[in-house]
């Protein structure tokens, strides 16, 4: 549905982005990871058409983006800046953003409504949106960016400021418009939301796409093993003799103790493996608990810094 | 320009409509003050200067001969209407009584006094066109009596129309000279309105341009298939129609309250309607360029109350000295004023004031100009 190819846009001499490539398919929710300063904001705006001066090209449902105006009616944009007016209530906006796009008015306002009611503001859809609170806000800001029920939904920093309740319906949200079949791109540096979220995931820095795929392939893709930790009544010595010649086999023992032990495993599917080896030899497992690395993890490991740095 | 983009400029421009009108504090800025403005400058410059295009001058005639009807003939002019009754009215403007030996005393060169009666608050300037009318008749009446004698005039005329005009008074007074003081409301209510057009347009249509653009409001509504140029031109239209409803509501209320009278209500809206489009210009030109709404208010207050003194809103253009007056062109409200002025108290046409139109289209012209050339949809 939508493919970036080769997008480079820089800031005098500072490279936004660097040969930026990436695709969409329909209904796919791809959360596009990465620090401040990564690009995630500018590939956005290219977009949304808001900036210019970049080469590369961005097909959309066939066609070239830039070329055809009208592919914005199949385009919704929720930018970071709660963009719509506070004077107005809730239900006007809607009626006014809507009206930009080519959404028949009798329409317009059976859609209003039932956005209203998917972003749970129905019951003060009458009152001025300057007296919402910031999550409230935040709803009816996605909420204009979904109205006229586009093919692709592209939102920056949604949850950007909100309580957890309000960043909750904002991802259920998100969830449910990509399994209605539209495809969502949304740029974030929380990677709770991406891991909760997304079917795939696009790490991202200083305007390039270091790594992509679902949570799963990410984490393989750098090889990142899950950790097992044991405890039982074994003896440190015994223990690592027990699984000696499993090292190099996708298993690596990162610490024993007696009655305590750590591994890192490069597939939970070794498992069977090390607990018979320890069985055969009478060492007792009380406990195992296997801890799946996280993007956190992936991050550091490809950037090199923290995605809160 | 597709429909479907003039239905967006449209859109855009009926919300920001929608948006101003509804804030009571722009309703009372827009509209209750200029009223003060209105009342203030209307009973301060009432004196000479509201007098009608048309003197109404009641008149008795008495006159028992042929000379009365005549004479009043004579009187009768495009400036002076003549409003014949039979009894002596209690409410008139002005009053002239033919007494019944009016012909009598003509035919036997016996002379008489005629009196004519203004009433106090009546305008002094029309009064004083009837004067002058009065004694343009008497004159010409002597004169055929001199010139004729006892002959039967009116059979004269017939074989004699190039003589139909005895007397003319012609006035020439050196060029520029004001001979008609504007004032009242016929000048306060269309100076308030020209005043606080650009006031208000500047004020407010400049803040709003400035706050959309800093809350990314104008920026997401090109997320739509609207282009720059037609959100460029959805708020010009936006401020334009502002200063417009503006004007409607005060020459309404002027109409009402006030009894106003623009002279040509259809010419003095296109003035209005050009002037506003440059106002509207000059709105989103300083919404683009500054940031801050205490600058904008400033700015505003500033060159709306500049321009306002210097182009006439205030006081008649026509009291101050020539120099001033000069001076007073660089104002885009002199424009407007004079032409309203033309139109209203010195009988003036299309032709009259085609050069003020000109002056302010070229205007509106610049300012959209470079209102679009800085046109800022993002910070």
């Amino acid at each position: 549905m939508l493919e970036i190819k080769s997008l480079t846009k820089s800031y005098g001499d500072v490279l936004a982005l660097d040969h930026f490539s990436l695709e969409l398919k329909k209904g796919e929710v791809l959360g596009l990871l990465g620090p401040n300063g990564a690009g995630k904001t500018t590939l956005i705006s290219i977009l949304a058409g808001s900036l210019r001066d970049f080469t590369g090209g961005v097909s959309f449902l066939g066609k070239d983006l830039f070329s055809d105006r009208s592919l914005k009616n199949r385009m919704g944009i929720v930018p970071q800046d709660m963009a719509f007016y506070e004077e107005l209530n809730a239900a006007d906006n809607l009626l006014f953003w809507g009206g930009l796009y080519d959404v028949p008015r009798a329409d317009l306002k059976k859609r209003a409504a039932e956005i209203l009611e998917m972003v749970e503001l129905s019951g003060r859809s009458k009152e001025p949106v300057k007296n919402f609170s910031g999550g409230m806000k935040r709803r009816l800001n996605t909420a204009i960016g979904l109205l006229h029920k586009p093919d692709l939904l592209l939102l920056d920093e949604p949850t950007v400021g909100i309580d957890v309740q309000a960043k909750v319906s904002i991802l259920d949200l998100i969830r449910k418009v990509g399994a209605a079949g539209t495809g969502v791109i949304f740029t974030t540096h929380q990677l709770a939301e991406v891991e909760d979220t997304c079917s795939r995931i696009a790490i991202m820095d200083r305007g390039r796409i270091l790594a992509q795929g679902t949570l799963v392939e990410l984490i393989r893709l750098v090889g990142e093993k899950d950790i097992v930790e044991i405890t039982g009544e074994f003896a440190a010595a015994a223990f690592s003799e027990a699984l000696v010649d499993l090292d190099g086999d996708g298993v690596e023992l990162l610490s024993a103790s007696d009655n305590q032990a750590a591994l890192a495993v490069s597939d939970t599917d070794r498992i069977p493996k090390i607990l018979d080896r320890l069985f055969r030899r009478k060492l007792a497992v009380t406990d195992l608990k296997i801890k799946t690395p996280n993007l956190e993890a992936v991050f550091l490991k490809l950037t090199g810094r923290s995605l809160r740095d | 320009m597709t429909m479907k983009t003039l239905k967006r400029i449209l859109h855009i421009a009926g919300n920001d409509l929608r948006i101003m009108v509804s804030d009571k504090v722009y309703f009372f800025w827009s509209l209750a003050f200029p009223v003060l403005f209105i009342v203030l400058f209307g009973l301060l410059y009432k004196g000479g200067g509201n007098g009608p295009a048309v003197a109404e001058l009641t008149v008795v005639n008495r006159d028992q001969g042929r000379w009365g009807a005549y004479f009043l003939e004579k009187v009768k002019s495009p400036g002076v209407e003549i409003k014949a009754v039979d009894e002596e009215p209690e409410a008139y403007n002005r009053l002239l009584v033919l007494p019944a030996d009016f012909s009598a005393k003509i035919e036997a060169r016996a002379a008489q006094s005629l009196a004519l009666k203004k009433r106090e608050d009546a305008s002094t300037e029309a009064a004083a066109r009837v004067e002058a009318r009065l004694f343009q008749a008497i004159a010409r009446v002597i004169s055929e009596l001199v010139l004729y004698g006892e002959g039967d005039l009116l059979k004269f005329w017939d074989g004699h129309p190039e003589f139909r005009e005895l007397v003319r008074v012609k006035t020439r007074f050196p060029e520029n000279t004001v001979t008609v003081v504007p004032g009242g409301f016929d000048h306060s209510i269309p100076g308030a309105t020209v005043q606080f057009i650009m006031m208000m347009v500047m004020i407010y249509g400049g803040v709003t341009v400035m706050e959309d653009r800093k809350k990314g409001v104008m920026g997401r509504m090109l997320f739509s298939p609207l282009s720059t140029g037609g959100l460029f031109q959805a708020k010009l239209l936006g401020r334009w129609a502002m200063g417009m409803i503006q004007a409607l509501i005060l020459f309404v209320v002027g109409k009402v309250f006030f009894k106003l009278d623009l002279g040509n209500v259809r010419l003095s809206l296109l003035v209005i309607a050009v002037f506003a489009l440059a106002m509207a210009a000059l709105s989103v030109f300083i919404g683009s360029l500054v940031g801050k709404e205490d600058l904008i208010i400033g700015l505003a207050v500033l060159l709306a109350n500049v321009f306002a003194a210097l182009g006439g809103c205030w006081w008649p253009i026509e009291v101050v000295p020539a120099g001033v007056r000069q001076a007073g062109m660089i104002s885009p409200a002199y424009w407007a004023m004079d032409a309203l002025h033309k139109l209203r108290f010195f009988q003036g046409d299309f032709a009259a004031i085609l050069p003020h139109l000109g002056v302010l289209l070229g205007l509106s012209a610049v300012l959209s100009g470079l209102a679009a050339r800085y046109f800022k949809i993002r910070d």
